[in-house]
């Protein structure tokens, strides 16, 4: 099957023109006498944080829009630059706060490119093993507050048990609910600890069931239909066009998944299937969200299988320019004190270089970009926000949609601001 | 990396970490990303990230290097000599990441070079979602992208000054006080 | 149980609980202030009913906004203390729990929501970047959501565990039933 779809959702393109973002009133369509600017946000119901919209609105129908965001600028690239490569991971999963762990991955791999390791095998199922728990963390988030906007109110209780378990898991591993700081340049910081994979495979055992659970509540419901079906329609052409990749993608019928096609980590060595629709409305990325969440479930069972057979291996590489020696050995090896010293104290030094990695992270390809200059600190670091370019898509999948669809459109969006903002 | 002598304007080609970057001239950027999107299929801009190199090479490296291959001792500037980085042509490096999305995926990176306050032509007419990237890249390095009709500032307030991921910008902020200083 | 004015008030606070350790700022405060105790019972009812039902505003930023959410979620229960209904009409919220980073452009809707706020009113800066800017120290975030709107309740953590939150919550509702003012009452913003 072709990676690129055969039918089209709508003929032509959709994009307004001359700025894809911006959706102008258009007088032949609406009287401007009509029309209503209405502010949504930055401080709204809508639990995607502080996105606001500009609405023209004509009735109940969305007439012009435009995203206004910002809201939440930390400035983390610049931060980035004046710390240590060791200190600047911990500035990495506030970026996208809701899938945190992908965006560590995605900057660990960064450096870990510059310098050419590589992580041993028991790193990368661990690795691979919690970054498609923080896919489902990530897609119960979404599903919970989606539904939570449209209406279907108890599933936000449903997936935020569910998540709790996950949260539970990642304390196991990394010590903490959020913003874990597990994944380490060269590897992990520390082993994964007894009984973990216990823990998650009854995490898997009941985590299927949840998902049959949401779809029996939501598949057939009218209401659901009703409000998703044609919704916020967006083809193929003008999807690659927008930049968007992962669920927007997908649901516009693109059989595209960095995992597969360009494979990272051990993605290539495990079985599981992309989900692709072809109708490119709401209905379909929720539908997309949910096969994905059986897919990450399917993964990682295998990589816990995995996990279980490298028991007793290094999480870590052995390279001690860039790794801390095991701590009993200072006791007795001056070099190992050595090098203790010179990576707490200045850090490790990369070489010099540019690279840009690209994972596949709950939102689409997160990506990014290092630059280093062969310093203890790194000299650009940008981050390709998956948000960023969902948002570019609002005026587009929002022409001539009621005012409850553009709330139903907005959210399949799957924006989260933090990654939007950086 | 072949197939990429076909596209116009290309100054200089560089392959590292198995990544292909091709330097193009500013005045035949747009010419270079209609060709590669049109003839050699890169149907999706992925990402557009200016990067500032001013004070580039000036923190001299000495010492050794963090490698999977560890020091080379009969390499120069390995043994504690201060070797610097290789230094670079202009300022403001603009790097247009591309991708193929296609049963041939491929990613290739065209990188511009500018001074200060030199413009650049925008690839909005290529990829509608060059948008927001230049956007950003306006407000947070001002460069300034010539064709854009929304060139604005998108995630600083619209009445700041300055543009501050340059590096003459300073990080900010407010010296921290201790709760037994007055 | 010691003798101090908070314990006879109903306090649980740990500050009771181990009563060798000085007498923290929380408790100087209500030390100076005259009239904080509540001497009539209708002021004990009144404070008694506003601490039961607060009604926070969904004031969710950045990540503790999540943690904030799960906090709703149905293993750390908020509905237990009256609080389930958050409102996104800031005229009907009675908490502004700031969760997140705030940037210098949006501390004037921060501002704006708070204003639109009625009387009696409580502030909870949840995490560190809302108590003093957190790990970002740097031109965009405003290092400490106590410089424009004043706070009564800092929770530490980056994100504050839901129990941390809760525990948060919970003095604050010690707060209302000891009869301290809110904060806008006793203290004006950080400098």
């Amino acid at each position: 099957m072709s990676v690129l779809p055969s039918t089209r959702i709508y003929e032509g393109t959709r994009i307004p023109s001359p700025v894809p973002t911006i959706l102008e009133v258009d007088p032949e369509k609406h009287r401007l006498e009509d029309i209503l600017r209405v502010n949504f946000g930055p401080n709204h119901p809508s639990t995607h944080g502080v996105l606001r919209l500009v609405v023209d609105l004509d009735g109940e129908t969305v007439a012009g829009i435009r995203a206004v965001i910002g809201y939440l600028h930390t400035g983390f690239e610049k931060n980035m630059e004046s710390k240590s490569w060791w200190k600047s991971v911990t500035y990495a999963p506030r970026i996208d706060y809701v899938s945190f762990q992908a965006n560590e991955l995605v900057y660990v791999m960064a450096i870990e490119k510059l310098l050419g390791h590589e992580i041993p095998r028991r790193a990368v199922w661990a690795r691979m093993a919690l970054a498609e728990l923080t896919r489902i963390h990530s897609h119960l988030v979404w599903l919970g507050t989606s539904a939570l906007e449209l209406g279907a109110i108890s599933l936000f209780w449903y997936c935020f048990d569910d998540r709790d378990q996950i949260l539970d898991l990642f304390e196991m591993v990394g010590g903490t609910r959020m913003h874990t700081r597990y994944f380490q340049v060269g590897g992990l910081a520390e082993d994964i600890p007894p009984g973990f994979t216990n823990e998650a495979r009854r995490f898997c055992e009941s985590m299927p069931k949840s998902v049959d659970e949401y779809e029996a509540i939501l598949d057939r419901n009218a209401i659901w239909l009703e409000r998703t079906k044609g919704v916020g329609l967006l083809s193929a052409d003008d999807a690659l066009a927008l930049g968007q990749t992962g669920p927007m993608l997908r649901a516009s019928g693109v059989d595209w998944d960095l995992r597969r096609n360009t494979p990272y980590l051990a993605y290539d060595e495990v079985d599981f299937d992309v989900p692709v629709y072809p109708n490119g409305d709401v209905y379909d990325r929720y539908k997309v969200h949910m096969d994905e969440m059986r897919q990450s479930v399917r993964i990682v069972r295998q990589c816990l299988d995995r996990l279980d057979e490298t028991e007793g291996e290094p999480w870590i590489v052995d390279d001690r320019k860039v790794v801390l020696p095991p701590r009993h050995e200072l006791h007795t090896s001056m070099e190992s004190l050595i090098h203790h010293f010179k990576i707490v104290t200045e850090g490790f030094r990369v070489p010099e270089g540019e690279v840009y990695v690209a994972i596949e992270s709950p939102r689409g390809e997160a990506g990014c970009y290092l630059v280093s200059d062969g310093s203890a600190r790194p000299w650009r670091v940008k981050f390709r926000a998956p948000s960023f370019a969902a948002l570019q898509a609002t005026a587009t999948i929002v022409q001539d949609v009621l005012i409850a669809d553009l709330i139903a459109a907005a959210g399949s969006l799957d924006p989260v601001m933090g990654d939007a903002d950086r | 990396m072949t197939g990429y002598e076909s596209v116009p304007g290309v100054v200089e080609t560089r392959v590292s970490f198995d990544e292909a970057t091709l330097v193009v001239d500013p005045t035949r950027l747009v010419d270079a990303c209609a060709h590669l999107r049109g003839e050699l299929g890169f149907n999706m801009l992925v990402d557009i990230a200016a990067a500032d190199y001013l004070g580039w090479g000036e923190q001299e490296v000495a010492g050794y290097i963090g490698t999977a291959g560890g020091r080379d001792l009969n390499q120069a500037g390995s043994h504690g000599l201060a070797r610097g980085p290789e230094p670079k042509p202009k300022r403001f490096s603009v790097s247009y990441h591309l991708l193929r999305v296609g049963d041939e995926p491929a990613r290739v990176r065209v990188q511009v070079w500018l001074d200060d306050d030199e413009p650049v032509a925008s690839v909005i007419e290529v990829w509608p979602a060059a948008d927001w990237f230049e956007r950003e890249a306006f407000d947070l390095m001002g460069i300034r992208f010539e064709g854009h009709q929304n060139l604005v500032r998108i995630l600083m307030p619209e009445d700041w000054e300055g543009h501050p991921l340059r590096k003459d910008y300073p990080l900010g902020g407010e010296p921290v006080r201790f709760s037994d200083e007055d | 149980m010691s003798d101090r004015p908070l314990a006879q008030a109903g306090l649980q606070s740990e500050r009771v609980l181990w009563p060798d350790r000085g007498p923290g700022v929380f408790e100087q405060e209500v030390a100076n202030i005259e009239d904080a105790l509540l001497t009539t019972t209708i002021q004990k009812a009144i404070a008694w009913a506003q601490s039961h039902s607060v009604w926070p505003d969904t004031f969710g930023l950045a990540c503790c906004a999540i943690e904030m959410m799960s906090i709703v979620s149905s293993r750390y229960d908020i509905a237990r203390f009256g609080m389930e209904r958050f409102s996104s009409s800031p005229r009907q919220a009675d908490l502004l729990i700031v969760s997140g980073r705030v940037t210098h452009k949006m501390a004037p809707p921060l501002r704006q929501v708070y204003d639109q706020m009625l009387e009696p009113k409580w502030v909870i800066a949840m995490g560190a970047c809302a108590s003093s800017g957190g790990m970002f120290n740097n031109y965009t975030i405003l290092q400490g959501v106590d410089k424009i709107v004043p706070v009564d309740i800092h929770v530490p953590g980056c994100p504050p565990r839901p129990e941390a939150l809760m525990e948060g919550i919970v003095r604050l509702h010690e707060k209302i039933r000891a009869g301290v003012p809110p904060a806008y009452q006793i203290r004006g913003v950080a400098q």
